[in-house]
């Protein structure tokens, strides 16, 4: 198990540095699948498995469409790759500066789980972290309002932005 | 813009604010920030030239940085304190990196230098929201953690005043003059920040009255540099009358409204023991004079000649609202007698 | 007071609502009967010095000459200001009327407070009118230069006194004037003290203006038009030495060895400004040096801290503003005729202007301090004063007083002696408004000279 959390950790970090180093969107969105992925593994092996298939899904169907879109829209016959020199020279210091930060954390991580477990059954249980959403939806009913405002809020503003074929804010150049 | 998306923005602006405002949970508190951010974009961006769109882009970055650092920040003091209220902020490692978050949201001295690009991007009107409206979530925040490092307030204060001074020196853009005014207004507010509360809530009030006149002032003109305001004698003479007076408000210079601030947070700072540090703010307070000094060189104390059809336009009924500006005009110039009033209005 | 203040405010609605034909006169009119209503303050009974007693405002022996000097001179101003204005829009010279009045009701305001605040506060107010009564009429392009210098000198020095009139407050609980001399003693003797004191004079001594800060009025007055020169050195430069009368009581055991550099660097201003007039070209430029000479020697007078110092001081002060406001009037007529303020273009004018130069004879007898003007009186008082505190100080105080008499009398015979340049011929004549103008200078100052115990303050 520590084997396996070293190694979604490690992925996790070099995901992070290739989003930061790479120049060209293929291999930067490739990092952010990546990084999304580990994290859902970093949250699993902490004993949340509730919140991370939500993310999973949610985040990584997202993250998909926008890996497929960007390589779309600015695809470079010759992009900069993993090989080419300041790709190489960003990842050497952005690999330094989290070898420095994470020395001086060293002693602090510590493999733990934060899940808990409310009612135990025969054949059923009841995680917590499934038992919080299920809170926030019963609970917090404007809460859900105000994200479904907000979710309406940012489809017009994405629209907004992005509107029309040559005069949009943002377009493909 | 579609009227109905204009309508939408506009509450969305309205919402995040008193999301913010309302909030006792950071979670929340947080999205009231970023859902300010979200609304302001496309209004940002609606003239789809690229300098607008590349103000956008920057301030974009900027403030979802600064909402991430807040988010990181109060999910640390969650960790830490297992605390989520924004009131009961114990530990000063999460405090302190909430306060730098939010000194870059609303634009501090080392981290001030979004404000003058973004600003000179937009228009005047979207500007002016920027520098009024999106200062007030970031402060109500400010205001309810307590920031009690003082090394930090001290520094990004007195860094605020002088860059604002200082970076206003050398600048024809107007826009760009009201951004480094917007910091060294907000670097006062800090200074007094840890001190009285109530002062730096009356310092951004009166901050606001003042420049919303000096926008509505630049905005009536349809003036964006410092070149075009010198013909502004022409197009509204009362108005290039009274501008000196707005501008030397924001200056801070007595018996204007805008003097009354600064005087209270002199007193304060005097009152607890930091006379250096007053006399050396109230200094820094002299390099903005000189900008606006040289703004109302421009557009009143001297009068650019012009021909005999350039001097009729202030004949011509202007299809523009005047209220507001006539308004705050009067209040962003005659209020210092109003002083024990406007004191006993933010007593704690 | 208010009986004085209120007509004053009142007089921007007059300003505004008579017509164009009307203006100057029914100002003028109302400007005066203000200065005549002022003259009541004069008489005090009272025995603890303050009377007129309001809520905020009061006047006593020191303050009651200034007040009435300031309400004296608007109507001057106006009378001076017509013929310059004479060309513009009616309501731009409403506006510099509005002004003018304006200026007048700070500078009450700043005499007659009570509380040193107010008084801080009225003495910046004062800055806003001057600075666009400077910049915006006056004639070269230089004037928005002597406005910046104008306005930064002043509050360079000014936000520290500010800040020092809070730690004061902080320490006493007060800043009355009627109270504060009662309060406690303050220990003085950290060296932050001797950094309190400074802040405390300093911004006085740039208004004064001291030697070596000084560089702003030579500036502001050449570029002044006539009112504002008039108001600058008439009454602006006085609150300088008011102000500092107004705090030598609180700053009391540092001013006796911490004044010393202040002094010699005013009374070496007195002889080196004195040195500039002698070889001064431009003729306002000369008044404005002059000024800045007389000045150092109410500076000086002041930091003495003796009975007589302070009397001369105040009587000096009186002296000179009627004198300068004299001197600059008269450079205005000869300006108005020859637009140029420089001397060897207006030369030997007491051949086509023979009545001016009469006034010119008496203005510069004035400014040297002939017996028994005031301005005899108050230089002597400095002088003996500084003199019994040390005897070198003769050398000095009595070198400035023979260049004195000599950059006046270079003045005089500049202008008014010797042939008539042919250029010159064909001058204007003067007018009865600038002759009425010269006498209301000149004959105030020359009946104090049959009662100086009006202007000569607490004291003597």
């Amino acid at each position: 198990m520590t084997f396996i959390m070293y190694l979604v950790l490690f992925s996790f970090v070099l995901g992070l540095v290739a989003v930061a180093s790479n120049p060209s969107p293929y291999f930067a969105a490739l990092g952010l699948v990546v990084v999304a992925g580990m994290g859902c593994g970093v949250l699993v092996g902490h004993g949340g498995p509730f919140l991370s298939l939500v993310l999973f899904l949610i985040y990584l169907g997202g993250m998909l469409v926008v890996f497929a879109y960007s390589a779309a829209l600015a695809a470079e016959p010759y992009p900069e790759t993993w090989g080419s020199r300041p790709v190489v020279t960003y990842m050497v210091v952005y690999l330094a500066g989290v070898v420095l930060v994470s020395a001086l954390f060293w002693g602090g991580w510590y493999e733990s789980s934060w899940g808990s477990a409310d009612e135990l059954g025969e054949f059923s249980m009841f995680r917590g972290d499934m038992a919080g959403v299920a809170l926030m939806y019963s609970a917090g009913g404007w809460m859900l309002v105000i994200s479904a405002w907000v979710l309406l809020l940012t489809l017009f503003v994405v629209l907004e932005l992005t509107r029309g074929l040559s005069r949009g804010a943002l377009r493909a150049v | 813009m579609n009227p109905y998306i204009m309508a939408l923005l506009l509450f969305g602006l309205g919402l995040g604010t008193t999301i913010t405002f309302a909030s006792s949970h950071w979670l929340l508190a947080w999205m009231g920030l970023e859902i300010n951010t979200l609304a302001i974009i496309p209004l940002m961006a609606q003239h789809h030239h690229p300098r607008a769109v590349e103000a956008t882009t920057k301030y974009f970055l900027t403030q979802a940085t600064a909402a991430a650092m807040l988010l990181f920040a109060s999910t640390t003091n969650a960790w830490l304190t297992g605390e989520w209220d924004i009131q009961q902020m114990s530990h000063p490692l999460p405090t302190t990196m909430i306060t730098l978050a939010l000194a870059l949201k609303i634009g501090l001295a080392p981290m001030h230098s979004w404000m003058p690009e973004v600003l000179q991007g937009l228009d005047l009107t979207t500007g002016l929201i920027l520098s009024t409206w999106q200062k007030l979530a970031p402060f109500a925040l400010f205001l309810q953690i307590h920031p009690n490092n003082s090394t930090i307030l001290i520094t990004l204060g007195l860094a605020s005043t002088l860059v604002g001074g200082w970076g206003g020196l050398n600048q024809t853009q107007l826009r760009k003059i009201l951004a480094y005014s917007s910091i060294a207004h907000l670097g006062w507010m800090t200074l007094v920040l840890q001190f009285a509360p109530s002062l730096t809530l009356l310092t951004l009030l009166t901050y606001f009255v003042m420049t919303f006149s000096a926008f509505l002032v630049f905005k009536l003109n349809k003036a964006t540099t410092v070149n075009s305001l010198a013909i502004s004698w022409a197009k509204t003479p009362i108005l290039t009358s009274l501008a000196p007076l707005i501008l030397l408000s924001l200056g801070g210079l007595p018996p204007l409204t805008g003097f009354l601030p600064k005087w209270l947070i002199l007193q304060e700072l005097t009152k607890q023991g930091l006379p250096l540090l007053a006399t050396f703010a109230a200094l820094t307070a002299l390099l903005s004079l000189y900008f606006y000094l040289r703004l109302s060189y421009a557009m009143t104390l001297t009068m650019f000649p012009n021909n005999l059809a350039g001097s009729a336009p202030w004949r011509f009924h202007s299809p523009q609202l005047t209220l507001p500006l006539a308004v705050s005009t009067a209040t962003a110039i005659l209020t210092l007698p109003l002083a024990p009033a406007a004191m006993a209005l933010f007593a704690p | 007071m208010l009986k004085i203040l209120i007509p004053t405010f009142m007089l921007i609605p007059t300003t505004w609502l008579t017509p164009a034909k009307w203006l100057w006169p029914t100002t003028l009119a109302q400007s005066f009967i203000i200065a005549l209503a002022s003259l009541t303050w004069l008489k005090n009974l009272s025995e603890t010095g303050w009377s007129c007693l309001s809520t905020y405002l009061a006047t006593d022996a020191l303050s009651t000459p200034l007040l009435v000097l300031t309400c004296w001179l608007l109507p001057l101003m106006i009378l001076a200001s017509q013929k310059h204005t004479a060309l513009e829009p009616v309501n731009r010279q409403r506006m510099y009327i509005t002004l003018l009045t304006s200026l007048q009701f700070f500078l009450i305001l700043a005499f007659g407070a009570t509380e040193l605040i107010m008084f801080y506060v009225m003495f910046e107010a004062t800055l806003i009118p001057t600075l666009i009564i400077i910049t915006r009429w006056g004639n070269q392009t230089e004037r928005l230069n002597a406005g910046t210098y104008f306005l930064f000198y002043t509050l360079a020095g000014s936000l520290p006194l500010l800040v020092a009139l809070l730690l004061l407050q902080n320490n006493t609980g007060t800043l009355s004037l009627l109270t504060l001399q009662y309060s406690n003693p303050l220990p003085l003797v950290s060296y932050a003290d001797k950094l309190w004191w400074a802040g405390c004079l300093l911004a006085f001594l740039v208004k004064m203006p001291l030697y070596g800060v000084h560089l702003w009025l030579p500036k502001a007055h050449v570029e002044a038009p006539i009112a504002g020169s008039m108001v600058l050195a008439a009454v602006l430069l006085k609150l300088g030495g008011y102000g500092m009368m107004r705090m030598m009581i609180m700053l009391e055991p540092l001013t006796e060895k911490l004044s010393y550099p202040f002094i010699i660097f005013a009374l070496w201003g007195v002889i080196m400004t004195g040195s500039i007039c002698l070889r001064q070209t431009d003729l306002k430029s000369l008044i404005a040096y002059s000024s800045v000479s007389h000045m150092g020697l109410v500076a000086g007078g002041i930091l003495i801290q003796t009975p007589w110092g302070f009397t001369g001081a105040l009587i000096l002060m009186i002296a000179h503003g009627l004198t300068s406001s004299a001197l600059f009037c008269l450079a205005n007529t000869n300006y108005e005729r020859t637009h140029s303020r420089t001397m060897i273009l207006a030369r030997g004018l007491q051949m086509v202007l023979p009545l001016m130069a009469t006034w010119w004879f008496i203005a510069s007898l004035a400014n040297l301090a002939l017996p028994p003007l005031p301005n005899l009186m108050g230089e002597l008082m400095i002088i003996t004063s500084l003199f019994s505190w040390s005897w070198w100080t003769l050398a000095l105080t009595g070198a400035g007083t023979l260049i004195t008499a000599a950059y006046s009398l270079y003045m005089f015979l500049m202008t008014q002696r010797g042939p008539l340049p042919p250029h010159l011929i064909a001058l204007e004549p003067t007018h009865s408004r600038e002759h009425l103008l010269i006498l209301l200078h000149l004959l105030p100052l020359m009946l104090l000279t049959l009662k100086p115990e009006l202007i000569w303050g607490w004291t003597a």
